[in-house]
C-alpha cells in the first residue's frame, strides 16, 4: 500500500489485489522519521484510475462473448515472460478512501491529524482489530459482549459507556437490531442495572427462556408487565400530575374540561376516596357544564376500559412495586405492549414515564436505562425534547431502537452518544442517520450501505469514537422477534411430503 | 536478491504454438535474447521514464515512399467496380507494436508485441498474440539483436550482406518492422489459398525492408496460392497534383482506382514490389492506398480485394482483421507500467522519473510538441 493524497481529514491509499482491504477495516500510517503514525479507516474501495485501462477493457470487450457468432472475437496469448499478470496486477489495483481517525506520537494517541506523513517513507499497514483495541483502551471493567470483528476478535463494550448516555439502534427491517438490543438489555441486566423495556411487539417477553425454553440465567431477573392483566395500578398510586398528562396527551382532554377534573380530583385525595368508582360518582354528580361533564365521562370511561386501572388493592401493582423486584441485583422490567391499543399503549407509557421520574426524583431509584422499540408509536411529541434532555438528568437513559430513522428528530441524533447502526440501503435514511455528530457523513453512508445482515456499525462513545463493525453475537434464549408468516406451514409440510 | 525469470528453452510453454507457426527458431532465440538483455542491467539499475509513452506510431508515422506515376502519355485514371464475391477464403492480418519503456544509463529498454488475427468463413475472428517481449538495448547488444532480427526475417542470409545496426535512436523502428516481415513470412509460409493483409505498404530496398525479404514473403504467399495486400492509413500518392483518395470520392464505392501509369522515385535502390491501387471498400469509409503482389494478374487482384469485402467486415472502408490486429499490438499506458513493474519484480531494476529539463527552465512555456 501506497499513500497516495491526503485532503482534509481523508487520505487517499494505493492498494493492490493481494492486500485484501476492505470497508470498515483500519490502517496505521507510519512515519519513522517523524515517529509519527495516523490510524485511518477505510470507508471506501474504488478502482484506481489507470491509465489506458479504457482502452484495455474495450480491447477485451471485443474478444468476449459476442451474440453473433460471425464476429465473435477468441484467441490466445503467447506470453512466456508472464508479463499480463503484472497488467492485470495494475488494472485491479484500487483506490482505499480512508478518514483520519487518530495521532500516534511517542506512543501516545490522539485525535485528528494535522501532519502529513512522508508519501516515499510511510509504511501502510493493516491495524488489527486487537491492537486497535488495546490502543484505544477501551474499558472492559463491565463488559457486554456483541459479538467479533471481521479478523475474528471478540467486541466488548463496556456497560459505563452505555450509563448516562442515549442511544440509538437503527437499520432496516431483519438486519439484527432488536437482536444487539436484547444483548444489551441482558448485558446490562447481567451487571446489575435496572432496565425499563417499552416492548412494542413482545419480543422481550421470553428472555428469560433459553432456546430450549427452559428458565436459563436471567429467568429470575425478567420481569414482564403486561398492562391490564398483571400489571394494572389504583388511582392512589398515581400522582395528579401523571393523570393529567394522561387525560391531556394521551385521550386529548381540553383544558377546561382538565380544570374541571383537577378540582374533582383533588376533591377526592382530600376525603381519601381516590377510587374509580368514587371518581365516576363524583363527575356524575359534579356541578358543571353539560359540556365539560360529557368529556369527563367519555375520558374516564375510556381510562376504565384500558383495563389498567384498580380498586382492587391487592391487583394493583405500582411502578416501584415493581423496582423492588430489581432493585437489589437489577433485571429487566418488559412492558409488553403488543396486544394494547393505541390509547391504552399511550395511557400506560405515560404513567411509566411520569412515574419514573417521580421514582427518580424522589431517589427510590438511582437511574433506570429505558429501550424504546418504535417510540413514535406512543411517545407524545413533547417527550423527546424531555427525554434527551431532563430525564437524562433525572437518570432515564433511553435507547431508541427503530427502522424508521426520521422518526426520531434530528436533535436526539445529534446528541446520541451511541449508534449502533445497520444496514440501510435508502439514501434519504442514511442522510437522516449521518446527522449524528459522533462520525462524518460519509463513513455513515458508505459503510452502513455494504452492512450485510447481523453486522452493525458501532458509533460513539462505546467504541472511543473509533467506528467499528462487528458480527452481531448470537444470543441462546427465546427471542420471539420473528415474523409469524402464513406459507411457512404450507411449504414446511410439501417439503416434508417431498 | 533479485528474483530471476525461470528459463528453460525445452518447456514446451515457451515455444510459439507449433499449429500456428512453423519455425519456432527466432521466437525462442527471440525469448532467450530478449531475457538475457534485461538480465544484463544491474542490480538496482535506474529505469528513467520518458515523460510520456511514445509508441512506433508517434514516432515514426508510416514511412511511406511516395511514387511518381510516369507514361507515355497523359496518364489516366481507371476505376475498377467491386462486387462482393464471397467464399472460404481465410483473411489474415499482421501487426507489431513496439514502445519505448524507458532509459537506462546504458541503453533503452522497448517493448514488443505482436498479434495476428484471422477469420474464415462464419466462425467469428480467431487471434494469437505474441508478448510483450522487453529488450535492454545497448552500445553492446545492439549489433547482436539487430543481427537476430536479420537473420531469421529472411530464410536464407546471404553471408556478408548484413546491414550494419542502427543507432539506438532509430533501433525500435527496425526491430518493429524486423519481427513484422519475420511473422509475416510465417503466416505466408504456413497459410493457403489465404488473403493476408499487412500494415504499410509493398515498397523495398528501404532500410528496414531489403528488397530480397519482400520478394521472398510474396513468393511464399503466392506459392500457398496467398495473395498478400498491404493497406497504407495515410497516403500521399498524388496524380497530377490532385490526392488520389480524394479523386475516388466521385466513384461508387467499392471500387479501386488505378492510374495507367508505372511507379517510380528518385531513389535507385527503392522497389515497388505491389500494384499500387487506391481503394475505398464501402461507402461511408475512407480510402486507402492498397499493394497488391504486382506478379499476379490484375484479374486475379481485383479478385482478391471482391474475397476481402465478402469474407470480412469492412468498418470506415478499413479491413477488421487489421484492425483488431493493430488494437491487439498496440500497448497501453497501463501496459507500460506492467512492464516496469514486471522488470522491477523479477530483476530488480528502478522506476525513476527523470526530471524534465524543458519544464524546468521553461516552466509552463516547456512544453514539448506533443503537449501544445
Amino acid at each position: 500500500m501506497r499513500l497516495y493524497r491526503k485532503e482534509g481529514n481523508t487520505v487517499h491509499i494505493l492498494s493492490f489485489p493481494n492486500e485484501n482491504v476492505e470497508k470498515g477495516d483500519y490502517l496505521i500510517i507510519e512515519d519513522s522519521k517523524k515517529n509519527r503514525a495516523l490510524i485511518v479507516q477505510v470507508i471506501d474501495v474504488q478502482f484506481a484510475n489507470v491509465p489506458g485501462l479504457i482502452e484495455e477493457l474495450l480491447r477485451d470487450s471485443t474478444s468476449s462473448d459476442s451474440d453473433n457468432v460471425d464476429l465473435a472475437l477468441n484467441g490466445q496469448d503467447f506470453d512466456p515472460l508472464e508479463v499480463a499478470s503484472h497488467i492485470t496486477y495494475i488494472q485491479d489495483s484500487s483506490i482505499l478512501i480512508c478518514k483520519i481517525r487518530a495521532n500516534i506520537e511517542n506512543s501516545r494517541i490522539s485525535t485528528g491529524g494535522t501532519w502529513l506523513p512522508s508519501r516515499s517513507q510511510s509504511t501502510i499497514k493493516r491495524l488489527p482489530t486487537a491492537s486497535l483495541l488495546n490502543l484505544i483502551n477501551i474499558s472492559q471493567a463491565l463488559p457486554i459482549s456483541l459479538g467479533e470483528t471481521k479478523d475474528s476478535t471478540p467486541l466488548n463494550i463496556d456497560a459505563t459507556a452505555l450509563d448516562g448516555r442515549l442511544n440509538i439502534v437503527t437499520g432496516k427491517k431483519e438486519t439484527g437490531k432488536s437482536h444487539i438490543s436484547k444483548l444489551l438489555v441482558l448485558g446490562l441486566v447481567q451487571h446489575g442495572a435496572p432496565v425499563v423495556v417499552l416492548d412494542l411487539n413482545g419480543e422481550y417477553a421470553h428472555l428469560g427462556l433459553g432456546g430450549d425454553g427452559k428458565q436459563n440465567e436471567y429467568g429470575g431477573k425478567v420481569h414482564v408487565l403486561i398492562p391490564g392483566a398483571n400489571f394494572k395500578v389504583s388511582l392512589t398510586q398515581m400522582k395528579l400530575r401523571v393523570m393529567l398528562n394522561i387525560l391531556l396527551h394521551a385521550l386529548n382532554l381540553p383544558g377546561t374540561s382538565a380544570r374541571e377534573f383537577r378540582r374533582i380530583w383533588q376533591l377526592l385525595d382530600e376525603r381519601s376516596t381516590l377510587t374509580l368508582q368514587e371518581l365516576g360518582e363524583t363527575i356524575r354528580n359534579w356541578r358543571c357544564n353539560q359540556h365539560v361533564r360529557d368529556a369527563l365521562f367519555s375520558r374516564y370511561y375510556a381510562l376504565v376500559n384500558s383495563g389498567f386501572f384498580t380498586d382492587n388493592a391487592s391487583e394493583a401493582l405500582g411502578l416501584e412495586d415493581c423496582f423492588q423486584l430489581i432493585r437489589s441485583s437489577g433485571g429487566a422490567l418488559v412492558v409488553n405492549l403488543k396486544d394494547t391499543s393505541l390509547v391504552d399503549r399511550q395511557i400506560v407509557v405515560e404513567y411509566i414515564l411520569g412515574k419514573l421520574v417521580d421514582l427518580l426524583t424522589q431517589h427510590v431509584v438511582k437511574a433506570a436505562f429505558l429501550f424504546a422499540e418504535e417510540a413514535h408509536l406512543y411517545l407524545r411529541e413533547t417527550y423527546w425534547d424531555d427525554i434527551v434532555t431532563r430525564m437524562r438528568h433525572f437518570g432515564v437513559f433511553t435507547t431508541f431502537v427503530t427502522n424508521q430513522p426520521d422518526t426520531i428528530r434530528e436533535n436526539i441524533y445529534r446528541q446520541a452518544d451511541n449508534i449502533f447502526l445497520f444496514n440501510f440501503t435508502n439514501e434519504h435514511d442514511l442522510e437522516t442517520v449521518s446527522r449524528a455528530a459522533r462520525v462524518d457523513a460519509e463513513t455513515v453512508k458508505s459503510i452502513a450501505f455494504d452492512l450485510p445482515p447481523q453486522h452493525c456499525l458501532l458509533l460513539g462513545n462505546a467504541v472511543r469514537d473509533f467506528p467499528l463493525v462487528i458480527k452481531v453475537r448470537s444470543l441462546n434464549v427465546q427471542t420471539m422477534g420473528q415474523t409469524r408468516l402464513f406459507f411457512v406451514q404450507k411449504t414446511s409440510s410439501k417439503a416434508n411430503s417431498i | 536478491m533479485i528474483q530471476q525469470t525461470q528459463y528453460t528453452p525445452t518447456t514446451t510453454k515457451y515455444n510459439f504454438p507449433p499449429q500456428a507457426l512453423q519455425d519456432a527458431t527466432l521466437p525462442q532465440r527471440f525469448i532467450e535474447l530478449s531475457l538475457r538483455s534485461i538480465k544484463k542491467i544491474h542490480n538496482n539499475s535506474a529505469l528513467y521514464q520518458p515523460y510520456q509513452t511514445i509508441t512506433e506510431d508517434a514516432i515514426n508515422p508510416t514511412e511511406e515512399v511516395t511514387p511518381v506515376f510516369q507514361g507515355q502519355t497523359t496518364l489516366k485514371l481507371r476505376t475498377i467496380p467491386l462486387k462482393p464475391r464471397p467464399s472460404q477464403k481465410p483473411v489474415i492480418a499482421i501487426d507489431v507494436s513496439s514502445i519505448k519503456i524507458g532509459e537506462t544509463n546504458t541503453g533503452i529498454i522497448l517493448a514488443l508485441r505482436a498479434a495476428t488475427v484471422w477469420k474464415q468463413g462464419s466462425r467469428g475472428y480467431r487471434y494469437l498474440r505474441f508478448g510483450p517481449f522487453p529488450f535492454h538495448i545497448t552500445e553492446e547488444n545492439r549489433q547482436e539483436i539487430y543481427g537476430l532480427f536479420h537473420q531469421y526475417s529472411i530464410n536464407q542470409p546471404e553471408a556478408g550482406t548484413l546491414i550494419g545496426a542502427p543507432d539506438i535512436v532509430h533501433i525500435q523502428t527496425r526491430m518493429t518492422t524486423l519481427l513484422e516481415r519475420w511473422l509475416q513470412t510465417q503466416i505466408a509460409a504456413q497459410s493457403k489459398n489465404s488473403l493476408i493483409l499487412l500494415d504499410g505498404s509493398l515498397t523495398a530496398g528501404t532500410n528496414d525492408t531489403s528488397i530480397q525479404a519482400m520478394q521472398q514473403l510474396l513468393d511464399t504467399a503466392r506459392s500457398n496460392n496467398s495473395i498478400v495486400l498491404a493497406f497504407t492509413k495515410i497516403t500521399r500518392l498524388r496524380l497530377n497534383g490532385c490526392n488520389l483518395t480524394d479523386l475516388i470520392n466521385k466513384y461508387p464505392p467499392p471500387c479501386l482506382l488505378q492510374t495507367d501509369g508505372y511507379p517510380t522515385t528518385a531513389y535507385s535502390h527503392i522497389r515497388f514490389l505491389g500494384d499500387i491501387y487506391v481503394a475505398k471498400l464501402n461507402p461511408n469509409g475512407y480510402a486507402f492506398r492498397l499493394d497488391i503482389d504486382n506478379t499476379i494478374t490484375n484479374q486475379q487482384a481485383v479478385e482478391s480485394v471482391e474475397h476481402l469485402i465478402a469474407n470480412d467486415l469492412v468498418t470506415d472502408g478499413y479491413p477488421e482483421t487489421l484492425r483488431l490486429a493493430h488494437i491487439y499490438s498496440t500497448f497501453t499506458a497501463n501496459e507500460v507500467i506492467g512492464i516496469q513493474r514486471f522488470l522491477a519484480q523479477t530483476h530488480g531494476i528502478r522506476i525513476v522519473q527523470r526530471p524534465n529539463v524543458r519544464r524546468l527552465l521553461f516552466g509552463p512555456f516547456g512544453k514539448g510538441p506533443s503537449e501544445s
